[in-house]
C-alpha cells in the first residue's frame, strides 16, 4: 500500500504527485525530491549497461524511519517514485515491481492520449483512479 | 569526547595537533593575523630524515577530546602556542603565569609549548628564552614562521623519541594497557596476567605505535604496525580498538593512494603551495622504507603492496571499523567522524551510492543531547557532504533543515541572518534561481510546492533579519513566478503581506546586493496584470499629420524600379513589423493601447502605469486603473507627449502594483502580440479647433465617406434656401497657424443639385493669418440648396402635352386660377408613394469640408493636418412646380411660361418671379402662375460642348445643352419664394422641369420672321393705318439655322375678331390686296435674310387681324412647325383724315 506516488519528467520536475495523508503533502514532496539524487545516481551507474538488458526497476532508493522509497525509471527517463510505509512488511520486492509495472502501463495510456501534451501535468482521470486503487489496495 | 570534528578527514591521522591560543586581551584581528601566519607552516620536512611532518592547528580544542589521544594520537594536543599582548614589563609576570595556567590545561599530552609576546620591549625581551619569543609589534615579527619551524622540529624530536620508545619496548616485561576514558572503570580488577589481557595490551600498543609512525611520516611502518595490531585485536575481540586499528589502516592507505588529500578545501589549505608539497610528500614516502635509520619492527614486513589496502578494501575496512564502533555508545563521535572520513574518500572515488549509505548511517548516529549550535553544524556538514557526492537535492534538504535549526523556537536569539544565508545556499538544490528572467520561458517546470515553501521561508527570514527590501523582493518574486501554483487564498495572503511590507519599504527596480556578494535582480510584475497585446495608436483623424506631396516625388520608393514585386513586398512586410507607418507629432498627446488581463481572484489596482520609451524625450502621463477580478481582456490606453522629434521606440511599460514598482520590457514578455513599437515623431504642428454657427449633430455621415470626420453639423433648409455658415477657427495648439486650405466634397450624388451647394471666400480669413496660438479667425461659407423643384417627371410629361395644345388662340387673361383641392392631387401622390423620390419626402444632403492647415516647424518639414467638418443638410420641400407649360404671348418673341406652383410647406408662402406681383399660396395649395418671358436665343451660347464632342456621346451632349438652357432660363426667371411666418426666403428653379417641348417653345425659332407694317415692326401692338391708304406689309425672314431654307409661299388671310368667338373671314369688301395676297420667298442661305413686300388697303375702319399662312407644300414639311411661327398682325384701320 503506497502512501505516495509520483511521476517525474525526464527534466526532473513532477508530472504527477499524490499522497494519501494530504495534510502533510509537503513532506512527501521533499522526500520524493531528495530521492531523485539517488535515482540520478542509479541511472548514471546503469548507463553503462546495454539498453535492452537494463532493468527499469531501481529498487529501494533509501529507507527513512517511517517510509521506504522505491524507484522505477522508463527508457525515456521518466521516473516513478513510490513511497511505502515501512511498517508494511507484507510488501515484497515483487509486489512493488508489479505495482510499478501497472503504473507504467497506465502512464503509457496517458501518453497515448493525443490530447495530452508531453511535459504537462498528468490530469487523466483513469491514471488518477489507478493510483488511488494502488494506494488503497492492500497487497 | 563529545564534540565531533566534522571537518576531519583521513589525512588528519598523520598530523600533529597544535593549539594556538591567545592569553590576556588580544584583539581578534591581531590574533588571527598571527594564527594565519602560524597555520601556513603546516608541513615541515625534518632536517635529518627525509620524512615530512604535518601539523594541524586549532585555535579552539576541548581538552577532554585530548583524552582520547591514546586511542588515536592525532587527537592529542602535542603543542601549545600562546599569543599575548604585553606593553609593560610590569605585566610580564602575570602574563607568564597565565601561560603556565594554559599549559596546565593540556599539560598531560603536551610535548612542547611556546609563548609569543607582542609589544614588549626592554630588558625582559632581551633575555634569550627558548619557550618565549618577543616581538615589538604585530607588524614587526618576521621570524614567526622560523620560530614555528623550530618549534615543530622540537615536537618531532619528542615524537620520534616516543615512537622509538614504544616501538622498541616490546621486549619489555610489561606493556601498559592503553585505554579510552570510558573503558577505565571496565578494566578494574581484571586479570592482568592473562594471555588474553596481554594480547590486548600488545594489540593496542601496536596500534598506538602505528599512529605514531604515521605521524612521524613513516607510512609503511605504520601500515605494518596496523596490520599486526588488527590481527592481535581480532583474536581477542577488542572491537573498539580493532575498529581504530582498521581505521588507521584505512587512513594510511588513503594517504598513500590519494596524496592530494580527501578533505577538499581543507586539504588545499593544508598544502598552501598546492601541488608542490604534495609531490614532495609523495617523494618522501617511498623513502620511508629505506631511509629510516631506526630499526623498527620491520622484520614482519610483507611488502608494501600487500600492506597497503586497495581502494575497494579501504571502504570495506571502513565499513568494518564503523560497525565495530557502533557497538559502543560512547564511541559515537568516533563513529561519526569515521563515517565522514569514509564519505570523503568515497567522494574522491566517485562512489556516490555507497557514500550516501555511509551518510545515511551518520544521520542515525545518536550522540548525546546536542546543543542547537551543534545541530546546525551537523546538518550543515551533512549538507556539505551530500553536495560533495553530488546529491544536490539532499544537500539542499539538510541545508534547509540547518537553516530552520538556526531559528528554532528553543533558541533564545534566533540567527535569522544565518538562517537566511543558509536558505539562499539551498536555492540551486531546488533548481530555483532568483532571476525572474529564467521563468519567462514557457510554463514553469519544477517542484512548485517545495520552491514556494522555500520562498516563503526566505521572505520570512529576510523580514526577521530586518531587511524589508529583501523580503519585498522575495515576495514579489514568489508572486511573479509561482502565480500559477498559488491557490486563490494564497494569492490573497501573499498580496496582503506584500502590501504590508511595501507600506514600509516600496519595491524598487534596483538590483539588491547582499553583503556576501549575491545580487538579487529586480522582479517586474509582468503577470500583474498580464499584457496580451500592445498597439500604438495613430493620432485622431483630425490631428493626423499628412505629408505634402512634393512635385519632385520623393515619395516614390527608390528601392525598386517595379511597382509591385512579391519579393519586395515580403521584405517590406518584415520591416513594417517593426516600424509603423504613421507618425506622432511632437507636443501632441500620443496613445498606446494595451490589452491587459487580471489573473487575480480579486480586484487589481494598478497605479502609476506609464510607458517606457527610448529614442525621443517623452513625457509619460501615468494612469491608474483598477481591473476587476479575473477580468477578460481589458483595454488600457497609456498616453504621453513626445517632447522632441526623431524615432521613438516603445520598449515597455512601468507599473506600481501592491507598492512594487516594475519596469516591464516588451522584449521579455512571453506571448505578447505587438504590431510594432517604433514610430516616427515629426515636428510640432498647430492644432485647429472648429466651431460653427450651426448646431452639432449626432448624425454620422455615410460610411463610404472615407474621411474621418471630427465634427458634424446639421441644418434644416427649405429647398432653394441659402444659409450662411460661420466657422470659427481657433488655434488651440502651441504653434502659429500659417496655412489653410479649404476643399469640399459632396457625398450625396443621388439627388440632382442645381447651382453651387457650398461657396466661400477664403481671402478674408487668410488675411488674419498667421493665426497665433489662442487666436480665433472666422470663415463664412454659404450653403445653397437647390434641388429639383419638379414634382413628377411623367406627370409633367402628360401635362406638357396638354400645354402644347393650349395654342392657337392667345388667352386674354394670362392668369387662369386653378384651385386644386388637395384631394385631387393625392391620388397622384399615392400612385407614386412607393418611390423614394416622393415629392413630400425630406431629402438630405451631405458634404465634407476639409480644412488643411499647417504651420510651425511641422510646416517646414512639409506636414499638414486635415480637419474634416461634416455637413448634414436636411432639405425640406418648399414649392413644387407640378406642371409647366407655355402659352404663346402676343409677341412672337415672347411667350408665357405657365407654372403650376404647389406649396409643399405647412406655412403660407408667397411666390414671385422677377418683380412681378407675388402669388400667395396657402399650405398645400396649388396655383398656376404665368410669367411672361422673352424667348431665348440658345444658339447664341457658346458651343462649349463642341470641343468635347469627340468623346461625349450625343445624348450626353444634348443633356448638357439642356442644362445650360435651364440655367439661362432660370436666371431670367428669378423665381423666389418667401415664408412670411418663418421669415425665410429662397429661390425656386425650373431647371429640372423644362422638357424638350417646353424648351422648344421658349426658344426663338431659327427662322426669324418679322412682319413690318408700314415699315414699323408689328408684334403685339396694333398698327394703326388709315382707311383708304395702302398699308405696306413686309415679311422679313432671317435664317439663323445652319442650313438654307425655302423657298416659301405665304398667303395673308385677314379676319376680324368679334370678341365673341366668332371670326369673320369674309372680308372681301373690307380689305383688298394691293398686288398679290400671296408672298413668295426665295431660298435663304444660312444667316441670310430675305424679304417680300406686299400692300393692303383697308376700306373700312375697324380692327383687323392678319393671319399669315404658309402654303402647305414643298420643303416646309421637313421643318418643325414652331419655326413657322409668325406673329399675327393686328391692324387698326382708322378713319381717313379729312
Amino acid at each position: 500500500m503506497a502512501v505516495c506516488v509520483a511521476v517525474i519528467a525526464k527534466e526532473n520536475y513532477p508530472l504527477y504527485i499524490r499522497s494519501i495523508p494530504t495534510e502533510n503533502e509537503l513532506k512527501f514532496h521533499y522526500m520524493v525530491h531528495t530521492s531523485l539524487d539517488v535515482v540520478d545516481e542509479k541511472i548514471s551507474a546503469m548507463g553503462k549497461a546495454l539498453v535492452d538488458q537494463r532493468e527499469l526497476y531501481l529498487g529501494l532508493l533509501y529507507p527513512t524511519e517511517d517510509y521506504k522509497v522505491y524507484g522505477y525509471v522508463t527508457n525515456s527517463k521518466v521516473k516513478f517514485v513510490m513511497v511505502v510505509d515501512s511498517s508494511n512488511t507484507a510488501l515484497r520486492d515483487n509486489e512493488i515491481r508489479s505495482m510499478f509495472r501497472k503504473l507504467h502501463n497506465s502512464y503509457t495510456d496517458v501518453m497515448c492520449n493525443p490530447f495530452y501534451n508531453p511535459g504537462d501535468r498528468i490530469q487523466s482521470r483513469a491514471f488518477d483512479g489507478m493510483v488511488t486503487s494502488m494506494m488503497i489496495q492492500v497487497c | 569526547m563529545s564534540v565531533p570534528d566534522y571537518m576531519q578527514c583521513a589525512e588528519d591521522h598523520q598530523t600533529l595537533l597544535v593549539v594556538v591560543q591567545p592569553v590576556g586581551i588580544v584583539s581578534e584581528e591581531n590574533f588571527f593575523r598571527i594564527y594565519k601566519r602560524i597555520s601556513s607552516v603546516s608541513q615541515i620536512s625534518v632536517r635529518d630524515s627525509q620524512r615530512a611532518l604535518y601539523i594541524r592547528y586549532r585555535h579552539h580544542y576541548p581538552p577532554e577530546n585530548s583524552e582520547w589521544g591514546d586511542f588515536q594520537t592525532h587527537r592529542k594536543v602535542v603543542g601549545l602556542i600562546t599569543i599575548t599582548d604585553c606593553f609593560s614589563a610590569k605585566d610580564w609576570p602575570q602574563i607568564f603565569e597565565k601561560f603556565h595556567v594554559q599549559k596546565e590545561i593540556y599539560g598531560s599530552t603536551l610535548y612542547d609549548s611556546r609563548l609569543f609576546v607582542f609589544g614588549l620591549q626592554g630588558e625582559i625581551a632581551e633575555q634569550p628564552r627558548t619557550d618565549v619569543a618577543f616581538y615589538p609589534s604585530y607588524e614587526d615579527c618576521a621570524t614567526v614562521e622560523k620560530r614555528i619551524e623550530d618549534f615543530v622540529e622540537s615536537l618531532f624530536i619528542v615524537l620520534e623519541s616516543k615512537r622509538l620508545d614504544r616501538a622498541t619496548d616490546k621486549s619489555g616485561d610489561k606493556i601498559p594497557l592503553l585505554c579510552v576514558p570510558f573503558e577505565k572503570k571496565d578494566f578494574v580488577g581484571l586479570d592482568t596476567d592473562s594471555r588474553h589481557y596481554k594480547k590486548r595490551c600488545q594489540g593496542r600498543m601496536r596500534k598506538h605505535v602505528g599512529d605514531l609512525c604515521l605521524q612521524a611520516g613513516m607510512l609503511q611502518d605504520s601500515l605494518v604496525h596496523y596490520h599486526m595490531s588488527v590481527e592481535l585485536l581480532r583474536s581477542v575481540n577488542d572491537f573498539l580498538w580493532l575498529g581504530a586499528a582498521l581505521e588507521g589502516l584505512c587512513s594510511a592507505s588513503v594517504i598513500y593512494h590519494y596524496p592530494g588529500g580527501t578533505g577538499g578545501k581543507a586539504g588545499a589549505r593544508r598544502f598552501p603551495g598546492s601541488a608542490l608539497p604534495a609531490e614532495a610528500a609523495n617523494r618522501h614516502r617511498p623513502g620511508a622504507l629505506t631511509t629510516n635509520g631506526i630499526n623498527a619492527d620491520t622484520s614482519t614486513e610483507i611488502g608494501r603492496a600487500k600492506n597497503c589496502l586497495s581502494p575497494e578494501d579501504i571502504i570495506e575496512k571502513y565499513k568494518e571499523a564503523i560497525s565495530y564502533y557502533s557497538k559502543y555508545k560512547n564511541a559515537g563521535v568516533i563513529e561519526l567522524e569515521a563515517c565522514v572520513k569514509a564519505v570523503r574518500v568515497l567522494a574522491i572515488q566517485k562512489r556516490s551510492m555507497e557514500a550516501s549509505e555511509f551518510l545515511q548511517n551518520a544521520v542515525y548516529i545518536n550522540l548525546r543531547q546536542l546543543s542547537e549550535e551543534e545541530k546546525i553544524q551537523r546538518y550543515s556538514i551533512l549538507s556539505e557532504l551530500y553536495e560533495l557526492i553530488g546529491f544536490h537535492r539532499k544537500s539542499a534538504f539538510f541545508k534547509r533543515v540547518a537553516a530552520m535549526q538556526c531559528v528554532a523556537p528553543s533558541i533564545s536569539e534566533p540567527g535569522w541572518r544565518a538562517c537566511y544565508k543558509l536558505l539562499l545556499e539551498t536555492l540551486p538544490g531546488y533548481s530555483l534561481s532568483l532571476d525572474p528572467q529564467d521563468f519567462n520561458k514557457g510554463t514553469h517546470r519544477g517542484w512548485a510546492a517545495v520552491q514556494m515553501r522555500l520562498l516563503h521561508e526566505l521572505v520570512y527570514a529576510s523580514r526577521r533579519m530586518g531587511n524589508p527590501a529583501l523580503s519585498v523582493r522575495h515576495l514579489s518574486f514568489l508572486l511573479q513566478t509561482m502565480l500559477d501554483f498559488l491557490s486563490d487564498q494564497e494569492k490573497k495572503d501573499v498580496t496582503q503581506s506584500l502590501e504590508n511590507y511595501t507600506s514600509k519599504c516600496p519595491g524598487t527596480m534596483e538590483l539588491l546586493t547582499l553583503p556576501d556578494g549575491l545580487t538579487l535582480p529586480p522582479v517586474p510584475f509582468t503577470k500583474l496584470p498580464i499584457v496580451r497585446r500592445v498597439k500604438l495608436l495613430d493620432l485622431p483623424a483630425s490631428l493626423r499629420p499628412q505629408k505634402m506631396k512634393s512635385s519632385l516625388g520623393p515619395s516614390v520608393s527608390a528601392k525598386s524600379p517595379f511597382i509591385y514585386s512579391p519579393i519586395i513586398a515580403h521584405s517590406r512586410g518584415e520591416e513594417r513589423s517593426k516600424k509603423i507607418d504613421f507618425q506622432w507629432v511632437q507636443g501632441d498627446v500620443c496613445e498606446v493601447q494595451l490589452m491587459v488581463y487580471n489573473p487575480m481572484p480579486f480586484e487589481l489596482r494598478v497605479e502609476n502605469m506609464g510607458l517606457l520609451t527610448s529614442g525621443v524625450e517623452f513625457e509619460s502621463l501615468p494612469a491608474a486603473l483598477s481591473l476587476p477580478a479575473e477580468s477578460g481582456l481589458y483595454p488600457v490606453t497609456l498616453v504621453g507627449v513626445p517632447q522632441t522629434t526623431g524615432t521613438i521606440t516603445v520598449s515597455g511599460y512601468h507599473t506600481t502594483v501592491f507598492g512594487v514598482f516594475s519596469d516591464c520590457l516588451l522584449d521579455s514578455l512571453p506571448g505578447i502580440k505587438t504590431s510594432g513599437s517604433t514610430v516616427e515623431v515629426i515636428p510640432a504642428l498647430p492644432r485647429l479647433q472648429i466651431s460653427t454657427s450651426l448646431p452639432r449633430s449626432a448624425h454620422s455621415l455615410q460610411p463610404s465617406s472615407g474621411d474621418k470626420i471630427s465634427t458634424n453639423v446639421s441644418v434644416q433648409l427649405y429647398n432653394g434656401e441659402t444659409q450662411q455658415l460661420v466657422v470659427r477657427l481657433e488655434n488651440i495648439g502651441m504653434e502659429p497657424l500659417e496655412k489653410l486650405e479649404v476643399t469640399s466634397k459632396i457625398l450625396t450624388t443621388k439627388e440632382k443639385l442645381y447651382g453651387d451647394f457650398l461657396s466661400w471666400k477664403l481671402e478674408d480669413t487668410l488675411a488674419q493669418f498667421p493665426l497665433q496660438p489662442g487666436k480665433v479667425a472666422t470663415f463664412t461659407i454659404s450653403i445653397k440648396v437647390k434641388l429639383d423643384f419638379s414634382c413628377q417627371e411623367n406627370l409633367l410629361q402628360d401635362l406638357s402635352d396638354d400645354g402644347i395644345s393650349v395654342s392657337g388662340f392667345p388667352l386674354c387673361s394670362p392668369f387662369r386660377q386653378v384651385v386644386r383641392p388637395r384631394v385631387e392631387s393625392k391620388p397622384v401622390n399615392a400612385a407614386e408613394g412607393g418611390r423614394p423620390g416622393e415629392p413630400c419626402h425630406v431629402k438630405t444632403l451631405e458634404a465634407v469640408l476639409n480644412f488643411k492647415y499647417s504651420g510651425g516647424p511641422g510646416h517646414v518639414e512639409g506636414y499638414y493636418r486635415n480637419l474634416a467638418l461634416g455637413l448634414h443638410v436636411e432639405v425640406e420641400p418648399s414649392v413644387f412646380f407640378t406642371r409647366v407649360s407655355t402659352l404663346p404671348a402676343t409677341s412672337t418673341r415672347q411667350c408665357h411660361l405657365l407654372l403650376d406652383v404647389f406649396n409643399a410647406t405647412e406655412h403660407e408662402l408667397s411666390v414671385g418671379a422677377r418683380s412681378d406681383e407675388e402669388l400667395i399660396l396657402h399650405a398645400g395649395e396649388c396655383q398656376r402662375m404665368a410669367i411672361q418671358v422673352d424667348k431665348f436665343n440658345f444658339e447664341s451660347f457658346p458651343e462649349s460642348p463642341a470641343d468635347k464632342g469627340q468623346f461625349a456621346n450625343s445624348k450626353h451632349l444634348e443633356e448638357e445643352r439642356q442644362e445650360a438652357r435651364g440655367l439661362e432660363i432660370n436666371s431670367k426667371l428669378d423665381i423666389h419664394w418667401t415664408i412670411p411666418s418663418l421669415k425665410r426666403t429662397g429661390e425656386a428653379s425650373v431647371e429640372g422641369l423644362l422638357n424638350q417641348l417646353v424648351l422648344e417653345h421658349l426658344q426663338l425659332a431659327p427662322l426669324l420672321w418679322d412682319v413690318l407694317v408700314d415699315g414699323q415692326p408689328c408684334d403685339c401692338q396694333a398698327a394703326a393705318c388709315r382707311v383708304g391708304d395702302p398699308v405696306r406689309l413686309e415679311v422679313r425672314l432671317t435664317n439663323r439655322s445652319p442650313r438654307s431654307v425655302g423657298p416659301f409661299a405665304l398667303s395673308v388671310v385677314p379676319f376680324q375678331d368679334h370678341q365673341n368667338g366668332v371670326h369673320s373671314y369674309d372680308l372681301r369688301h373690307a380689305v383688298s390686296f394691293v398686288g398679290s395676297g400671296t408672298f413668295y420667298l426665295d431660298k435663304v442661305q444660312p444667316s441670310g435674310q430675305a424679304a417680300c413686300l406686299g400692300a393692303l388697303l383697308f376700306l373700312y375702319t375697324g380692327d383687323f387681324f392678319l393671319h399669315i399662312r404658309f402654303h402647305e407644300d414643298g420643303p416646309s414639311k421637313e421643318l418643325p412647325p414652331s419655326w413657322f411661327c409668325l406673329p399675327s398682325v393686328h391692324v387698326r384701320a382708322l378713319e381717313a383724315q379729312a
